[in-house]
């Protein structure tokens, strides 16, 4: 039998008897068949052609494992149906068959009484298929299934270099009686041979399907690069661009509308782009960079960060690059923001830290005792001073003093701080345990708020006054004591001077009266008596001139007073070889008793002669000097000589009447009344002298502005 | 001196030796002075037959009296007669009334050559007045 259909000779006679019939042999019509499907339904017309009865085909389900018809010839459905089973099913011969992969027949069997050939069949091939050879993959299932090397697992029939879904079925024939083993083997050999052509165009409907799926996929792709915001461009090796979505279109397609302007700008993108890539390559794979492009429709700059990869063929050849471009315009902005605001802060931290140290170091320095409250007026920060009258902000003071303290002073500062106050001052009367008595503070208190304005803290600075007290009080009563003195000297010299001043007047006279009656040889005694009674009148006339209030004070021009004051003194300067040296500036009128002020200015440029025996300089300047309001000014008269000097021990003393550096020919008043004048007149008076070099008088007469 | 001669001068003062003092200076300058102690007897003077050209006076005078009340008795008679107050202190007020009654006021002491110069001067002034009059008189006489 197997001679028949070996030999070309048998095929031929086959041909010539089927030829008869019409019939195409069944090699050819199984290569002819287009589609999978049409394999089985001619296969099991072949079998009928070989004088079969009838067949059926299982298909495996390799998800379920369920063993089903699908496909038979002159077998009624009902009938079919029988042979269903599951691959599992122990003792069912079918699965036998699939088991072990062989074919087999059976004269009987518990599921047809009738003789049965069964011929499992599986997804199989003698060569590699294309996917397998290209990967040069030696696991190819077809290649496995075909050579058998080891035992067809039902289970394990997906090709695991191509993904592909594999089939198994079981062609079952009905056979006659006593089938000779050459029949069966013809039976075989249709069977396999059908099995050749069903796993071939298995593997083309594969791979149209993975082509399908494949072309799914890139539309899906194609759809969200598209629908991707960033530009993503795909390049060629050549930097040509192979694909971008529209995002980059934007950027590096010359637009419909060809303005001048656009298409320079895409151009000028492109050549940025392209030296972007190409930096990119050099510097490897992840590369990236910054990319300043211009958006062809809007106009604008913007910042974006290129990302680029390289793509690669099949065979790991590098086919292109992909870059997606990040538009970071405002990232950055937002970075470069994030930047400053950062070293903004962290000057501020540093202001705030120099501010915490500075405020440290004076509240260390303060020494007076600082309290910091809450906003419930509880004590939560005390300095050490503060901590000698009210104990440890942390802990609860024992000590009954400490606790009548802590108690005093929160009565005060919840009233303070529950108050409209923003700041307050009151005296507040505190035991001090650590030298035993009650001391008076001047408590100053202020508040801290929040950012909502309400009261976070309050500081409270308690200042002991008793020192301060006691320097105000000295102050006070020397201030009082002078001023005492000086209306007591003046009213005593007044007195005097009044009591004086009518004998001095009538012996004056009389002394007058005798000049021509004097005998020569007394004249001498004359002079003296002349001279003697002429310094006491001297005397009580500097000393009444003081209390001669008699004159109304009025605007007047200093400087006038000092061009009088000068032009009756100028022959008796120059007499004393004095050099006058006058800078007079403009003055606003100064309220004053223009005589007095004649008498001060007199008294002080006779001492100024009188300090400089052998002549000298004596500078009188006038200049208006501004307060530190707007009100008040003040005009400042300086007199200066270049004389003696007075010692500062004299300095001290020449305010104080009968103080004379002139010996015999001084009063010791003159000073003392310029003093009184100047007092008089609100005003200031400074003397700074040195000895050898010379003195110099600064008078400041006070100017209200009108 | 001659021109002295025409005019006499009342001098007030309640100290005796001031008062003989100034009476000898001003008669050495050829015045002729009344001298009065007392501010009573000084009015009386003024207010008998003696007419005086000019009246020196001492402030504070005996028994609470002022200078003022001897000047008003002397300005009774003659409205414009020169005064002026001899004082050693004045209060201000003492100073704005004398000031308001054209009364010149000497602080003692008293320079002698001031004090004479001072007294020429409030002599002539009242001269000039007199002649200004006295030459009036004269056109209209001339006239006439």
């Amino acid at each position: 039998m197997g001679e028949r259909v070996a030999t070309a000779e048998m095929q031929i006679q086959l041909n010539g008897r089927r030829g008869s019939k019409r019939r195409t042999p069944a090699a050819l019509r199984l290569l002819e068949a287009e589609r999978s499907e049409a394999i089985f339904p001619i296969l099991l017309e072949e079998i009928v052609a070989l004088g079969h009865h009838r067949a059926v085909v299982l298909d495996v389900d390799f998800d379920t494992g369920g063993v089903t018809p699908s496909a038979a010839l002159k077998w009624p459905r009902q009938q079919v149906s029988k042979f269903g089973t599951q691959i599992w099913a122990s003792d069912n011969p079918i699965t036998g068959v699939l088991n072990s992969a062989l074919p087999a027949a059976f004269p009987k069997t518990t599921i047809h009484n009738r003789p049965l050939y069964v011929h499992p069949i599986f997804y199989s091939n003698k060569s590699a298929c294309w996917e397998a050879e290209r990967m040069r993959s030696a696991n190819c299932l077809a290649v496995q299934n075909f050579l058998r090397e080891k035992r067809i697992r039902l289970e394990e029939q997906t090709c695991s270099t191509c993904d592909m879904r594999a089939y198994a079925s079981v062609i079952v024939v009905e056979l006659a009686k006593n089938n000779s083993e050459a029949e069966l083997a013809d039976l075989a050999q249709i069977i396999e041979l059908a099995n050749r052509c069903l796993s071939r165009l298995c593997k083309v409907e594969h791979y149209y399907n993975r082509m399908r799926d494949m072309e799914i996929t890139i539309a899906q792709m194609g759809t969200v690069m598209q629908s991707m915001a960033d530009p993503v461009i795909l390049t060629d090796t050549q930097h040509r661009v192979i694909m971008q979505n529209r995002a980059a279109e934007r950027f590096f397609k010359v637009p419909d509308e060809m303005t001048e302007g656009l298409i320079r700008a895409v151009e000028l993108n492109n050549m940025l782009f392209a030296a972007a890539l190409s930096s990119m390559l050099v510097a490897g794979n992840e590369a990236h960079r910054d990319l300043t492009l211009v958006d062809a429709i809007e106009g604008e700059e913007m910042l974006f960060e290129a990302v680029s990869g390289p793509t690669f063929g099949p065979d790991g050849v590098q086919v292109g690059t992909v870059t997606v471009m990040r538009d970071v315009t405002d990232l950055r902005r937002a970075d470069q923001e994030l930047w400053v605001n950062y070293d903004k802060l962290r000057e501020a931290e540093e202001m705030v830290r120099q501010d915490r140290d500075r405020l440290n170091l004076i509240i260390e320095n303060v020494g007076d005792p600082i309290v910091v409250c809450d906003s419930a007026a509880r004590i939560v920060l005390v300095d050490p001073l503060a901590q000698e009258l009210f104990g440890s902000s942390s802990e609860v003071p024992r000590d009954p003093v400490l606790v009548k303290n802590q108690n005093d002073f929160t009565s005060y500062i919840s009233s303070f701080t529950f108050s409209f106050a923003e700041r307050e001052t009151a005296p507040l009367r505190i035991y001090n345990p650590a030298i035993k008595q009650v001391i008076e503070y001047d408590a100053r208190s202020g508040k801290i708020f929040d950012e909502r304005g309400q009261v976070s803290y309050t500081v409270t600075v308690l200042r002991d006054l008793t020192a301060l007290r006691k320097v105000e009080q000295l102050k006070v009563e020397r201030r009082m004591l002078e001023i005492e003195k000086f209306a007591a000297t003046g009213r005593l010299a007044a007195t005097i001077a009044h009591e004086v001043n009518n004998p001095m007047e009538a012996i004056k006279n009389a002394i007058y009266l005798l000049a021509g009656a004097v005998p020569e040889s007394a004249i001498p005694v004359y002079n003296i008596l002349k001279s003697e009674t002429e310094r006491v009148a001297r005397i009580v006339r500097q000393m009444l001139g003081l209390y001669r209030n008699t004159e109304q004070v009025k605007p007047v021009s200093v400087n006038t007073i000092v061009e009088d004051t000068l032009l009756i003194l100028s022959r008796q300067l120059q007499r004393a070889n004095v050099e006058l040296l006058t800078r007079l500036r403009v003055l606003p009128d100064a309220i004053i008793a223009a005589d007095q002020i004649r008498q001060v200015l007199s008294n002080l440029i006779i001492n100024a002669k009188d300090a400089m025996p052998n002549g000298g300089r004596l500078h009188i300047r006038t200049r208006h000097i501004h307060g530190k309001d707007e009100l008040h000014s003040w005009v400042r008269i300086v007199i200066a000589d270049t004389g003696t000097g007075i010692s500062a021990e004299m300095t001290r003393a020449i305010f104080e009447p009968f103080v004379t550096t002139k010996g015999e020919k001084g009063t010791g008043l003159g000073l003392w009344i310029v003093k009184g004048i100047i007092q008089n007149h609100a005003g200031k008076l400074l003397v700074r002298s040195r000895m050898g070099k010379g003195t110099v008088f600064r008078i400041d007469l006070p100017v209200v502005r009108p | 001196m001659n021109n002295n001669a025409k005019n006499r001068i009342m001098v007030v003062d309640d100290e005796a030796s001031v008062l003989i003092t100034y009476r000898l200076i001003l008669e050495q300058q050829g015045y002729s002075v009344g001298a009065f102690s007392r501010s009573s007897d000084a009015i009386r003077a003024l207010e008998g037959e003696e007419k005086y050209d000019l009246v020196l006076c001492d402030y504070s005078l005996e028994d609470q009296h002022t200078g003022f009340e001897v000047i008003s008795a002397a300005r009774k008679r003659d409205g414009c007669i020169p005064a002026a107050l001899l004082t050693g202190y004045a209060t201000r007020e003492t100073a704005d009334e004398a000031a308001s009654r054209k009364i010149v006021i000497m602080f003692k002491p008293i320079e002698i050559e001031e004090f004479l110069a001072t007294t020429a001067k409030m002599l002539r002034r009242n001269d000039e007045s007199n002649q200004e009059s006295g030459q009036e008189n004269s056109d209209s006489q001339s006239s006439v």
